[in-house]
């Protein structure tokens, strides 16, 4: 490099020094900081504050309660059942979310024709609106001219023609097949993506050392998508706990609170009963739970890390 | 492995595939059969009806007698909005952290990524107030302002997780050439983050297309109506005409499938790449 150019490239350099650079690099993150602080970081403030007033949209007057939204809590059926059912819910999409999402994945990485095209439209159920998906489902539960009673009483099990999201006891377990409907291709898809990460010579390696087809899933496979694993089941810890749409479009909460879970009953609350302090209480315990959930769930994967 | 084991995998692979497409496929198959049946051959309660019984009537009720045109255009319009705004705001936003030495940048991006855990129907009672005291309350604006904070923390993790991997030598060439911060963005890192950031746009898009919680608070009126408020409507009447709901759930779903047919190879290294670390 002559002296001339070293010159020109030193006063290049020092027109934007380093210092003014991340002053500079502060700037841009302000758009999306002002955005979450106005609409995410102000409202969850508020929200907490309401949780101890008795605001009402329908009232002028706002006044402080203090605990008395928790209080009532205590004795709200409703609540409990809610969040009986958010809890229940949470934890059997989760778990079978990752279960099958771990065979679609086994199943994907099997090198056999035709695997290419069903990976590249297994995961359209992830992308199509919910309510769309609640509308298809809606529509074959439906008695008598929805497919599921069609395809029933075609094998002799006309008897049990209803309409599947209107039973007290069908119509939790068709908001679980919802949630799965939706995810398990994401998760397959994931999986395989962090499946195919892992070095093939692991494998081999194993193979030579005689392991068989379960050790080698669970000394190898296993590991190698830990961290896949960890992201997603948080991601859809937090989705499906706080997930609003799938119930409120399919049931309402219904029949008879069989569906209710806490989005759903706080949502009720808020824009059918105008009851937003009540609401906002339920939301603040909603919060609670996950960020207890988040606290235990790090000491484990911590320890997990350490051993 | 032996091949009678080869044989024996195949055959279950193949097995777990038929199901997960009668299982994932199935049912858009047979909401969009349907879209083409009559009411009375829906009726029926048999799966297959005389020719006569099908029909583009569904679809030329939904797109000419009802309002659906305009909820359609809506639901465009405002996913249009979030997209751009939202593409702009954590793309720089992501740099930001991606390259900076930001005081407090950690907590940024905890901060950030911790709003995921914040219950949406508790963060919808005061923002519904703001955007009332904005007086954005059933405006498109409005329902933008609500949707943006669906996706940005997400598209911000994703889009930071993205840059991460990319070489830092990019940055330092483009500086050592003269460019400016917007500069080397513009030229440098968009087109090398394109596969990224056309997933971050995808994702946003059809959160937005999708989202029913905040248009459901902050719409009032046709003016802001989209087309999942109008399929929840359209299913919780009395008396349902199925096939023209059919009609709708289609056109509902068409523009995401499209979309998701153009990126789908990349999406999901896309979506996670925040959780993938190259080291």
């Amino acid at each position: 490099m002559s002296a001339d150019q070293t010159v020109q490239l030193t006063k290049r350099v020092r027109r934007f020094p380093i210092i003014k650079e991340s002053q500079q690099g502060a700037l841009l993150l302000l758009p999306a900081l002002i955005v979450i602080a106005v609409f995410t970081v102000y409202p969850l403030l508020d929200g907490l504050r309401m949780a101890f007033t008795d605001q009402n949209l329908l009232r002028n007057t706002i006044d402080y309660v203090g605990l008395d939204n928790f209080t009532r809590m205590l004795s709200d059926n409703v609540f409990w059942l809610s969040l009986q059912h958010s809890l229940i819910l949470t934890t059997v999409v989760v778990v079978l979310q990752f279960v099958l999402g771990l065979v679609l994945a086994w199943t994907m990485n099997q090198n056999l024709p035709g695997m290419g095209l069903f990976k590249s439209i297994i995961m359209a159920s992830w992308v199509i609106p919910v309510a769309a998906t609640v509308t298809m489902f809606k529509f074959m539960a439906q008695p008598d001219i929805g497919l599921i009673n069609i395809a029933l009483k075609a094998i002799g099990f006309g008897n049990l023609n209803r309409y599947w999201f209107g039973d007290l006891t069908t119509a939790l377990p068709f908001i679980i097949l919802l949630h799965l409907w939706r995810n398990v291709p994401f998760y397959g898809i994931a999986f395989l993506a962090a499946m195919q990460a892992i070095p093939k010579s692991y494998y081999e390696a194993a193979e030579i050392d005689g392991a068989g087809t379960w050790d080698r899933f669970r000394h190898i496979t296993l590991p190698g998508i830990r961290n896949m694993i960890v992201v997603m089941v948080t991601i859809h810890v937090l989705w499906t706990f706080n997930n609003f749409d799938f119930v409120w479009l399919a049931t309402g909460g219904g029949p008879v609170n069989a569906t209710d879970v806490l989005p759903t009953y706080v949502y009720r609350q808020s824009w059918t009963q105008y009851d937003l302090g009540y609401a906002a209480s339920m939301g603040t315990v909603m919060l609670i739970i996950l960020m207890i959930y988040f606290v235990v769930y790090m000491r484990v994967f911590e320890r997990r890390e350490k051993s | 492995m032996s091949t009678r084991s080869k044989v024996r995998t195949a055959i279950l692979a193949y097995l777990i595939v038929f199901v997960s497409l009668v299982f994932f496929v199935g049912p858009m198959l047979w909401i969009g059969y349907t879209s083409f049946r009559t009411q009375s051959s829906i009726f029926s309660g048999q799966v297959i009806s005389p020719l006569t019984e099908y029909t583009i009537q569904n679809y030329q009720t939904v797109l000419s007698v009802s309002d659906f045109p305009r909820y359609f255009w809506n639901s465009i319009e405002i996913g249009a909005i979030v997209t751009l705004v939202s593409l702009f705001a954590s793309i720089i936003g992501a740099y930001a952290l991606s390259r900076f030495d930001i005081r407090w940048k950690n907590a940024f991006i905890i901060g950030i990524f911790s709003t995921q855990m914040f219950p949406q129907v508790l963060l919808i009672i005061p923002m519904y107030l703001v955007i009332v005291d904005l007086s954005l309350l059933d405006k498109v604006i409005g329902v933008v302002l609500g949707q943006l904070i669906l996706v940005l923390p997400f598209q911000i993790w994703m889009l930071k997780g993205y840059f991460d991997n990319l070489p830092l030598d990019l940055d330092e060439a483009a500086r050592i050439d003269g460019c400016n911060i917007p500069e080397r963005l513009l030229y440098v890192i968009v087109p090398v983050a394109a596969p990224g950031i056309s997933v971050a746009a995808f994702y946003s898009f059809v959160v937005s297309w999708g989202d029913y919680l905040i248009v459901s608070v902050i719409s009032q009126s046709q003016r802001t109506a989209t087309v999942t408020l109008i399929m929840q409507r359209l299913s919780a009447s009395l008396l349902i005409r199925w096939g023209e709901v059919a009609a709708v759930t289609i056109l509902a779903i068409v523009p995401t499938i499209l979309l998701f047919s153009f990126i789908q190879g990349r999406l999901v290294a896309g979506l996670t790449a925040g959780a993938v670390r190259e080291e």
